[in-house]
């Protein structure tokens, strides 16, 4: 099987601090592989371990941090890595230029595993963008995907009211949301080969247009707390509480 | 003005989903024409989207609409919207609208932007980025349709309008879809459960509820509120409780009337996901737990105490 995993670099939006402005501070915090795109990795590399002479296949789209997620990709097992960047800033452009170097580059895929967002973008949409311009079915809101039958897929969906089962005839396309499985640490041997592997560029072309322009980005207002009680007494507190909640006309 | 298409959808029950009802609310405020669009839909769902302020249903009737495919449906929507040039297509948040809404933009070559806080005149939409602690403001400047799913009670869902008329057009598109994935099974928790975006109230837990059974009292309270039970990414993490109940980074945002954080500290992953719910109240033993700087009526107490009390005096006003 060879599967191409899309990954990319994000700041730690947990971690992430604001200056005075109310900018978020992005030089000044960590920044990791993407959640959902590490649960997309793991995925790649629990199949290709059920799956003899599979082959996995990093990609990123972007400048220096990028490379710093392929090398991470490799240290948890991947085996190559590749790195290109263009302009494209929008969902649709960046999953325009993703297909189109997939297409150049890797044309013998079977499965494709992108995360279903990014913590910094947060469009939800690039991975079944790409399924589309290359002509692959989607399953997005994946929690688990197993190899049932040469060419054939299993892929658990989590959605708002259960979990579904599907199947998937490849090559196709998964975005992994909840992983059922926590992500690799990567191992000393693994993290040896990473810096001994040169993460290989991919000509870039120049992106289509974007369709969705960003015209500002400003800091979420802070909601502020009222009234905070001493409830070590909890019949006082209770009663404190209902009193609260009626005059609010929440009862 | 604009002629605005709502893609509809219904629940296991046939009944129009909560969020659709909301889409319909925010395409009578932009729109001069509001068409529903509803695939593989009852007369019930029909009715209702006319009286929630739809000028017309167009009701698509295909074998391969039910139960939901990718395929068909992107097949069926995309026909549509090429035959008949909608200028905005709405929808509510779901796992379908964000399954193959995607595709529609991609194949339109036009933009689509999900979970939107609010539109303006100009359909210029603000939404949530960088873990949910920033607000973008987007816009589809080109490109036809403009595409939107609106996040959950964004807008009021519309009181019905009884004296409305139900208009209907059916049809039934030719496709020639070779689908290549299908559904196989549905494990659903509860076909009754209410879509936890979509309750007034949630009553949450974190890791300071100790142990899964302790979860009782959670449901108990959420019960007797009518809400739904939330939880932390710790407490899902460890198998206490389903992910589809997770709230936060990684989970599902909400913003009900009532939401009771109990036993959480407040950690940024889990506020973002909350922080806009009307009325916050916590039960936290630490009174340094950040969860107390955004909640309108917190309690330092001990919820093993606060709690039971707590269902007990409302078990008896019941």
């Amino acid at each position: 099987m060879k599967i191409v995993v899309c990954i990319k670099q994000v700041p730690d939006t947990v971690q992430l601090k604001f200056d005075s402005q109310n900018n978020p501070m992005l030089d000044n915090v960590e920044w990791l592989m993407n959640p959902c795109c590490s649960y997309a990795v793991e995925t790649a590399l629990q199949l290709k371990e059920t799956q003899e002479g599979s082959t996995v296949i990093a990609i990123s789209l972007g400048g220096p941090k990028a490379k710093d997620g392929l090398k991470r990709a490799i240290a948890m097992g991947c085996d190559e890595a590749f790195q290109f960047n263009n302009a494209a800033s929008d969902a649709y452009s960046i999953a325009h230029s993703l297909a189109d170097a997939i297409w150049k580059q890797v044309p013998d895929f079977d499965l494709l595993l992108f995360g279903q967002y990014t913590d910094d973008a947060m469009h939800g949409i690039t991975g079944p963008m790409a399924a589309e311009f290359l002509n692959v079915p989607s399953i997005t809101l994946g929690s688990k995907v197993t190899l049932t039958a040469p060419g054939t897929i299993r892929v658990e969906r989590q959605t708002e009211l259960g979990l579904e089962g599907h199947e998937m005839t490849l090559p196709g396309m998964v975005c992994m949301a909840n992983s059922s499985v926590e992500p690799r640490i990567p191992s000393i041997k693994g993290v040896m080969r990473a810096n001994r592997t040169e993460i290989s560029f991919w000509d870039a072309e120049t992106p289509v247009s974007a369709v969705v322009q960003t015209l500002s980005t400003v800091r979420k207002p802070k909601k502020s707390g009222g009234t905070k009680i001493d409830g070590s007494d909890a019949q006082t507190a209770v009663d404190q509480l209902i009193t609260y909640l009626k005059a609010q006309k929440a009862l | 003005m604009a002629n605005i298409w709502v893609f509809a959808e219904q629940t296991a029950q046939g009944d129009a989903l909560e969020g659709s009802l909301e889409a319909i609310a925010a395409a009578r405020q932009l729109g001069d024409e509001v068409t529903a669009v509803l695939f593989a839909g009852t007369e019930k769902t029909e009715t209702a989207l006319c009286q929630a302020g739809a000028d017309k249903v167009l009701s698509v009737q295909h074998a391969g609409l039910s139960p939901y495919n990718v395929s068909y449906f992107t097949d069926a929507l995309v026909s549509l919207i090429q035959e008949r040039q909608p200028d905005v297509v709405l929808a509510g948040s779901s796992s379908i609208a964000s399954d193959f809404l995607p595709r529609v933009a991609a194949r339109l070559k036009t933009g689509l932007i999900l979970n939107c806080l609010a539109l303006d005149d100009h359909f210029i939409a603000t939404k949530a980025v960088m873990g949910e602690q920033q607000i973008a403001t987007e816009t589809i400047p080109e490109t036809k349709p403009k595409i939107f799913t609106l996040r959950a009670k964004a807008y009021a869902k519309p009181v019905p309008d009884a004296s409305r008329t139900v208009n209907v057009e059916t049809c039934t598109p030719e496709l020639s879809t070779h689908p290549k994935t299908r559904l196989i099974e549905i494990a659903q928790a509860d076909s009754n459960l209410k879509k936890l975006e979509d309750a007034e109230v949630i009553v949450s837990g974190g890791r300071g509820l100790k142990a899964p059974e302790n979860f009782q009292m959670v449901e108990e309270l959420a019960r007797l509120l009518g809400g739904s039970v939330g939880a932390t990414r710790a407490v899902t993490d460890a198998g206490w409780r389903p992910y589809s109940e997770q709230i936060g980074q990684t989970g599902k945002t909400v913003s009900p009337k009532l939401y009771i954080a109990l036993g959480i500290s407040g950690q940024i992953q889990h506020v973002v996901g909350m922080d806009s719910s009307k009325l916050i109240i916590a039960v936290n033993k630490d009174e340094n737990a950040p969860i107390f700087e955004i909640a309108d009526f917190g309690m330092i107490g001990d919820i093993f105490q606060i709690v039971p009390l707590l269902i007990k005096t409302l078990q008896e006003r019941s």
